[in-house]
């Protein structure tokens, strides 16, 4: 049979129970903006029961634990989306520029001035002994010299600036993942102590986000709460309490920066977030667009200056080169792309050395019409590329557009478990007001009746 | 029981206001440039192909532009013939007039004379320039192509034989001259060469009328290749008007790769406006619906 101290000792323990729940339901409203948390329950449980006799008695209520409420694979997949989405980003945020530089919406770009310069010869078929019409066709050639230049130039700044990106982002990884370290530490210290390591697990995955819009990252549970991320490609960024630093190395031919972790080049296996959208516009992207320009430069160069020597110029002397000849095999026509020569006079016009003849001409001019660029004509091999440009960005921003979508629909999966909802703490605080004052009240009756007793035997 | 919902409803009501915002801006740009495609991206296809299509544009300018300076240079040549012609019809008149038996030698040498006259006048025309160059002298445009031996009354020819053509469009040349030695010393009728002829015979009064008849000769060689030039300006005009049609045609192919429809850009632009506003009034009321807590007393 129970005793009145007994009952005193349940409503004690029911009022710190409560009042320990209501401190979570506290907890959770006042993070209720907090990113990564986790709304957290408090779990009640009957106290062991005791046996007096053959009756069973109740003996109150504890706090068992503080679970943190979280689904660890929607964290993970938040995670791999995020990768996506970072690495999107970071390729559209530069591809967005590389399309400005081509911008042939309005016939600003290198078409302008590849027309311009075909025209200026057009014009010099009509009167090809004037030096007026000559100097035209030498102006349009340097126009279109400065076109090349320009686009290869920004191309290869672009490409410098995304190389100070891909250095940033490096940093930031290595930060992060120290910062993981850290508490991937101290989750497991409160897994092995049978802590609640909820929070730190909140600030470990919140952390873990983070790293994920910068690097593909691929994490494997090591056992006690710790957690091993690695890259996809299986370098290791955070193994127990130590991370791995990745380091960086200016490659002696390009002079970009690659990334390396534990001594090896991990530069071309970087997947995922924002070091791979970096990494793939300046290794791919711009090394892709830059060879292109340069083939468009040095074809064009070639078959112009082979048909020039082909002519006599206004003096009846045999032509020479009107553009420089590219570099052997083309690599960076385009940035060297000028014209060889300033006399009017000594444009090859004739094919025979007559000042009226404008036969070397008109086979210059011809040059637009020929397949003189891989197989297509320059100005087909440029709509091409331009072409190319557009719907490598078109295709990004597809993708980015639909694992958007994606990523919000699981955030918002994720936000139906973790994510603080105040009415639902607002009832729940009612209901452990409500139960912390009967605990209250119950106390105050045993009392009374504990006074009733002492006064009894008075 | 209902699947518990995410209780944080601003990331999605913030995309939802973004999205709304965003078509706002994709409609004013549209307006306010009247073009349906602003960058590469949004429509590549269409930006390929308008790289042609300015491409080609600007070709037929600078065809217009060739065109313009032929039709000058091919009138120029024109009229030159059309003086030739004056000058040996005079010639043809004035030997038949000396031909008559009843005049006298001193008669026949003032004819002579005028046909002296007559060939300088020719020799001039044959010299003709335009900007600077020499029309008839072939491709060897700056060497003057006639000149007269005074001692030996003889014209030599120092151009040459050939002639230049232009692309009036792509792919359709047009030949821009007919060299000197074929207009003036042809060998079916050499207008020089009949000139001289006529004023040996005039001073020696024989053979008079079989001169009469070379200069008529050297007369339909040069009616003959003038019509190289009507037929020039033809074609000129015909091309004119062809690439005229064709500026038309790029123009309104340019309109719908990238034109915009004003007017429905103008309804895209409310409707996202229209949306725009509801979505933010949503947001509002959503944002500030009283909790529980509010009811709690």
């Amino acid at each position: 049979m129970g005793t009145l101290s007994a009952g005193l000792n349940i409503s004690l323990q029911s009022l710190l129970a409560e009042q320990a729940a209501i401190e979570t339901t506290s907890n959770n409203i006042a993070n209720v903006n907090t990113p990564g948390y986790a709304r957290q329950r408090p779990d009640l449980a009957e106290t062991p029961p005791i046996q007096i006799g053959n009756l069973t008695f109740g003996t109150g209520v504890q706090l068992q634990q503080v679970t943190s409420l979280r689904d660890a694979i929607l964290d993970l997949r938040v995670n791999q989306e995020t990768q996506q989405q970072g690495q999107l980003t970071s390729f559209l945020g530069s591809a967005q520029q590389i399309q400005a530089l081509f911008n042939e919406t309005t016939g600003s770009g290198l078409q302008h001035s590849l027309t311009a310069f075909f025209n200026s010869l057009s014009q010099l078929s009509t009167n090809p002994s004037d030096l007026n019409v000559r100097q035209g066709v030498l102006t349009a050639a340097q126009n279109l010299a400065n076109a090349f230049n320009q686009t290869s130039t920004n191309l290869i700044t672009l490409q410098r600036n995304v190389d100070v990106s891909v250095t940033q982002s490096v940093s930031q990884i290595n930060t992060l993942a120290a910062q993981i370290a850290t508490v991937n530490a101290q989750v497991s210290a409160a897994v092995s102590s049978k802590q609640n390591a909820g929070p730190f697990i909140d600030q470990r995955q919140q952390l873990i986000n983070q790293l994920s819009n910068l690097v593909d990252v691929s994490e494997i549970d090591a056992g006690h709460g710790s957690l091993t991320l690695t890259t996809n490609g299986g370098a290791a960024l955070v193994v127990g309490g130590q991370s791995f630093q990745l380091a960086m190395q200016t490659d002696p031919t390009t002079a970009l920066q690659h990334v390396f972790s534990q001594g090896s080049d991990i530069t071309s296996k970087i997947t995922g977030g924002q070091l791979a959208g970096q990494i793939q516009i300046r290794d791919q992207e711009i090394p892709t667009l830059q060879t292109s320009l340069d083939t468009l430069a040095a074809n064009l160069a070639n078959a112009v200056n082979a048909q020039h020597q082909a002519g006599f110029d206004l003096n009846g002397a045999p032509g020479g080169n009107l553009f420089v000849p590219p570099p052997a095999g083309g690599v960076g026509a385009a940035l060297v792309f000028s014209v060889a020569i300033t006399d009017p006079t000594t444009i090859a016009a004739s094919s025979d050395g007559a000042a009226g003849d404008n036969a070397n001409a008109n086979a210059l001019l011809a040059l637009q019409n020929q397949a003189i660029v891989n197989g297509e004509t320059p100005l087909n091999y440029y709509s091409s590329l331009v072409f190319k440009i557009g719907s490598d960005v078109s295709n990004a921003q597809t993708q980015q557009q639909s694992g958007g979508l994606i990523l919000q629909q699981i955030q918002n999966l994720q936000g139906g478990i973790s994510g603080v909802d105040i009415n639902e703490e607002a009832a729940n605080l009612i209901r452990f007001q409500n139960a912390y004052q009967a605990s209250a009240q119950v106390s105050s009756i045993i009392n009374s009746l504990l006074q009733t007793t002492i006064n009894l035997v008075q | 029981m209902p699947i518990r919902l995410n209780p944080n409803l601003l990331p999605d009501l913030l995309i939802a206001v973004q999205q709304s915002q965003q078509n706002m801006t994709t409609a004013t740009t549209q307006l306010a440039s009247g073009r349906s495609v602003n960058q590469l991206s949004d429509n590549p296809a269409a930006v390929a192909a308008l790289v042609g299509n300015h491409n080609q544009a600007s070709q037929d300018d600078q065809f217009l532009q060739n065109i313009n300076s032929l039709q000058t240079r091919l009138q120029v040549g024109d009229s030159t013939l059309s003086s030739v012609v004056t000058v040996l019809t005079r010639a043809i008149s004035i030997g038949t007039e000396g031909a008559n038996g009843t005049l006298n030698d001193a008669d026949r040498q003032a004819i002579a004379g005028e046909v002296q006259g007559l060939t300088s006048q020719l020799l001039s025309l044959a010299n003709t320039t335009y900007q600077g160059t020499f029309l008839f002298a072939g491709t060897a445009v700056t060497t003057q192509p006639f000149t007269l031996d005074t001692t030996t009354n003889t014209v030599t020819y120092n151009g040459n034989a050939n002639s230049t053509s232009v692309q009036l469009s792509n792919g359709n040349p047009i030949k821009t001259n007919v060299p000197g030695s074929q207009l003036f010393l042809n060998a079916a009728g050499s207008a020089f060469g009949a000139l001289q002829n006529l004023y040996a015979s005039l001073i020696s009064g024989s053979n008079i009328g079989l001169a009469v008849g070379q200069v008529q000769s050297a007369l339909s060689q040069v009616s003959i290749q003038r019509v190289f030039y009507g037929n020039g300006l033809n074609q000129v005009n015909l091309s004119e008007s062809f690439l005229n049609q064709d500026k038309i045609n790029l123009s309104s192919q340019e309109n719908s790769l990238v034109g915009v429809d004003p007017a429905k850009a103008a309804s895209d632009l409310v409707r996202a406006q229209l949306a725009n506003q509801s979505t933010l009034s949503a947001t509002g009321r959503i944002l500030s619906l009283p909790n529980l807590l509010s009811f709690l007393k």
